[in-house]
């Protein structure tokens, strides 16, 4: 299933997450894309009878190994059929149903039943020639010959065209466009500033070739490019082409009227709460089994409930905290992947220089030496934070790149392994000294650290003073703040105005398809939040997106080499890696969640006319 | 009459003027804004900061107040950054939800409130008067959020009677009677469960005006008279006691304008309440000042409205 691969991953390569979905607050729970995981059943074969709702658990305990990431099918596909997905969120969808303008993860749901992207992507998130249309790369590695298949079309009939895809990046490269997208994709192709900025009338670095080819030249040619780095989205410009660019995204044509070229067509909508999609026989990759779709949003609190009656088939999300107490669901298989995502600590190391623009590293700040922050490494038992606080679906995090990118995760890397003796004797090796209960700099100071974290579940405060009390265990005085998500990111510096207080704070990370973590780490980088930098450190990254690295093999070394050279210098330390679980009818075939399933929405049918009811 | 109500309008100018200037020196005052949730490494902060300055979130206060207020006095309340329309028309959509919702639990509020207000008032310290209480501490014990979502698992997903979420069902075509009846009928469940919380207020209200009422020597003297025991409840002591009542609805009203957060997010329905929590939490300044002074505005007509229909009803308080 193609499905949340666009709803964060191209668009949104790296994003804030709040730490925990915020309970009144209107955020959804994380729900990136993931790869698929190793479980065993992942390629069982339709066969394998009767599936249980989940995994059995020991001790109320759970592994996403356990999971599949692809859904057992039971029973034949009969004809047609209609099911209904729910939207999990406690807010409306924006609405904004058009994919070069949309900013929200729920209207993103919404878009995936009826558009999609040019290209599609395998388990390991590199562009293959699978998809509504094809690429070649040139010899130099940054020009890209497209080609639209011939079967493409608009859902109103029209082809899609090399034009429409240059319309879309002229309209994002316009000044007037008001939506998110204008970013390093976008500057990365030849002549783009120069047209951003009013100063040539066309983009030279993209060529309309024929009707349904396309070349675009890139400046830098780099790994990036191959993963998540094309805009890959077309915009109808039979429809939008005669529009004011201001204007498009509040248009009725966005709004009530949307078009794509995916596998249904929306046949209406009600503003926020729900739509109705029937299926679209014209679509490239053959008309869809069901007959018809129906979305809707429901609220987070209910979710179990519906899910219970058959009122939803599908959800997009599943809140994990109800999932230990339904994972007995007798109507539903619960599917499992890794969250492209993780949890970390951050020890604030120095400043933003905003003249500069890059980060200005203070060897003198209270967190710079590397064994205050190793001990605090090792003082906290993430294994139990996971199995206490998360029923084991999120677990001891090592690395700073996720299992959720494979190919580049190092699983052989241990991290630095919970040992509070070995904690205590590195902070006595350096020189921290007990006075009293708490121990002093080397020089004889005193020694007090702040950390803020912030607020957003029930388990948000307890879980930061376990952390607490985990470094005061170790002799640290550590004093904790809880502050809400807008406060903590404007303190932690995401306007590069460091609040000087804050020494050590608890964050989050999405990550992107793409493994390149120079928008998190690189000296340039404002959410460097650490405000680390290091030669070895911008060598690593440089290389890790540099021409040599099109080898994966080369490119694996390199990222390996840069998450062992993090463990040691530890300017910010990984805690929990997350799962993501969404549960699917029984009644429901041909479905998986993450990317590279080869499964794709027009795939999907039904066994059985009524979703099944749980028992 | 009219000169009061008259008098009363001028004065809400200048109360409407000071509350534009509170609620957006308040909205101003929130860390963080409609940019700050959505940083992402792709964007280069230049483009972000190009933005920033694009909506003016740059200028002094005074500058943006301006800004504002000149607009909106024309009715413009600026775009909204998160749903990408007019702030009017996203409202506008919200308000005819919300505003449904308001008038069947008023409705339902009455319908119930008076009959068992009545009995609990003239049979009082009776087996059904003790009954009638004990709903009403009932009701004020239970939280709403809690009631509206037991509500929501006996008759949405036990009996299957009731829709469990939205305000209508995917697919109706506006215009029609089908989509008339399922938009009334998505709206039930919620504006029943808020009626049978909110109606214990006035129960009990109306109970102790009609205790009281009952002694009153009017009262004595319609009896003394010879009047039947229908007559002396129907015309002197019901009329008397629901003065209070009526002087309450305007407040009523405003209170269901602004939605109930708890309600509509229970039953997904997409009303002004969930748009004023989920505008705040993304820091959707254009929606949150809208509201606010929408709400504000309400208020204050609301006061007016309960004064007015309280001279209406009460003589004795028109002021010369």
């Amino acid at each position: 299933m193609r499905k949340p691969i666009r709803s964060k991953a191209l668009l949104v390569s790296l994003m804030f997450v709040m730490l925990f979905a915020l309970a009144a607050c209107g955020s959804k729970n994380n729900n990136g894309a993931a790869e698929s995981t190793a479980a065993p059943s992942a390629s069982a074969p339709a066969e394998t009878a009767k599936a249980t709702a989940a995994p059995d658990a020991e001790d109320g305990l759970y592994n996403i190994k356990d999971f599949s990431n692809i859904k057992t099918n039971q029973g034949e596909a009969i004809d047609g059929g209609t099911i209904t997905f729910g939207l999990v969120s406690d807010s409306p969808f924006e609405g904004t149903l058009n994919l070069n303008f949309y900013s929200g993860a729920p209207d993103a749901e919404v878009l995936n039943w009826f558009d999609e992207g040019l290209l599609t992507w395998d388990k390991d998130y590199v562009y293959t020639n699978d998809g509504a249309a094809t690429y070649e790369v040139a010899e130099d590695g940054r020009t890209f010959t497209f080609t639209i298949r011939d079967n493409v079309n608009w859902q109103d009939g029209k082809p899609v065209t090399a034009e429409d895809w240059l319309f879309a990046h002229e309209v994002i490269g316009n000044p007037k466009y008001d939506g998110p997208r204008y970013g390093s994709d976008f500057t990365n192709i030849e002549g783009m500033e120069e047209y951003h900025s009013g100063k040539a009338k066309t983009i030279s670095g993209i060529k309309v070739l024929g009707e349904k080819k396309l070349q675009i030249t890139y400046l830098k040619s780099s790994p990036s490019l191959l993963t998540g780095g094309i805009w890959i989205y077309p915009l109808a410009k039979h429809i939008f082409g005669g529009m004011d660019v201001a204007k498009i995204s509040s248009s009725p044509e966005v709004r009530q009227k949307p078009i794509g070229f995916g596998a249904f067509k929306v046949e209406s909508i009600v503003p926020g709460e729900s739509v109705v999609f029937v299926k679209n026989e014209d679509y490239w990759r053959g008309a869809p089994k069901l007959d018809k779709v129906i979305l809707k949003v429901i609220n987070p609190t209910t979710v179990v409930q519906e899910l219970k009656s058959g009122g939803v088939d599908l959800v997009d999300a599943f809140p994990i905290d109800q999932f230990p107490d339904n994972a007995k669901m007798s109507n539903v298989e619960y599917l499992g992947a890794v969250d492209r995502a993780y949890t970390y600590i951050g020890f604030k190391l120095g400043k933003w220089d905003a003249e500069k623009k890059v980060v200005a590293t203070d060897p003198k700040a209270k967190m710079a030496d590397v064994n205050l922050r190793k001990a605090m490494w090792a003082a906290v038992d993430n294994d139990t934070v996971g199995k206490k606080f998360y029923s084991g679906l999120r677990w001891n995090a090592t690395t700073l790149i996720p299992p959720s990118h494979p190919e580049f995760h190092d699983a052989s890397n241990p991290g630095v392994p919970f040992d509070p003796e070995a904690a205590k004797k590195i902070l006595d090796d350096a020189g921290y000294k007990l006075n009293g209960e708490f121990r002093t700099n080397p020089d004889g100071s005193e020694l007090k650290i702040n950390f803020i974290s912030m607020t957003g579940s029930d388990i948000a405060e307890p879980l930061a003073q376990y952390y607490v009390q985990s470094w005061k265990a170790i002799g640290l005085n550590v004093t904790l703040e809880m502050v809400e998500f807008n406060t903590f990111y404007d303190r932690v510096g995401q306007n590069g105005e460091d609040d000087p207080s804050v020494d050590v704070y608890q964050g989050a990370w999405t990550v992107g398809i793409d493994v390149d973590p120079t928008g998190l780490y690189g000296k340039d980088a404002i959410f460097n939040f650490p405000r680390y930098s290091s030669a070895e450190n911008d060598r690593l990254l440089t290389e890790g997106v540099s021409e040599a690295a099109f080898d994966v093999n080369k490119r694996k070394e390199i990222y390996k080499e840069w998450q062992q050279f993090m463990v040691n210098e530890i300017p910010v330390f990984p805690t929990l890696y997350r799962a993501a679980l969404v549960p699917v009818n029984n009644r429901i075939l041909n479905y998986g969640i993450g990317d590279g399933t080869g499964l794709y929405y027009n795939d999907i049918a039904v066994s059985a006319d009524k979703s099944a009811v749980a028992q | 009459m009219w000169k009061i109500i008259v008098r009363r309008i001028l004065i809400m100018i200048p109360q409407i003027f000071l509350l534009s200037i509170l609620v957006f020196l308040m909205a101003k005052a929130m860390p963080g804004d409609a940019l700050s949730g959505m940083l992402d490494p792709n964007i280069d902060p230049a483009a972000i900061d190009a933005m920033r300055e694009k909506l003016g979130l740059n200028d002094p206060w005074y500058i943006q107040y301006w800004d504002w207020i000149t607009k909106a006095i024309q009715g413009d309340f600026g775009q909204s950054f998160r749903f990408k329309m007019p702030v009017s028309e996203l409202i506008g959509q919200r308000l005819m939800n919300t505003l449904w919702l308001a008038i069947v639990t008023l409705i339902l509020t009455y319908l119930i409130a008076i009959p068992l207000g009545i009995t609990s008032g003239r049979y009082n310290d009776s087996w059904l008067d003790r009954l009638i209480t004990g709903y009403t501490y009932i009701g004020f014990a239970a939280p709403l959020f809690i009631f509206a979502l037991l509500m929501v698992w006996v008759f949405g997903f036990h009996f299957h009677w009731f829709p469990t979420s939205g305000s209508v069902s995917p697919g109706e075509v506006p215009g029609t009677l089908s989509h008339f009846w399922s938009k009334f009928y998505h709206l039930l469940l919620p504006a029943l469960s808020m009626a049978l919380i909110a109606t214990v207020g006035t129960v009990q209200y109306l109970r102790n005006e009609i205790i009281d009422t009952k002694q009153k020597d009017f009262i004595l003297t319609a009896r003394a008279k010879g009047a039947s025991e229908s007559r002396v409840y129907n015309r002197h002591i019901l009329r008397n006691s629901l003065l209070p009542i009526a002087a309450f609805f305007g407040y009523e009203i405003t209170g269901l304008i602004g939605g109930t957060v708890f309600v509509e997010s229970i039953f997904s329905y997409p009303g002004m309440g969930m748009l004023f929590l989920s505008s705040i939490t993304i820091r959707d300044f254009s929606v949150v000042t809208a509201l606010v002074l929408l709400y504000g505005v309400a208020a204050i007509v609301g006061a007016l409205l309960s004064d007015i229909i309280l001279s209406i009803v009460d003589p004795r308080i028109r002021i010369k």
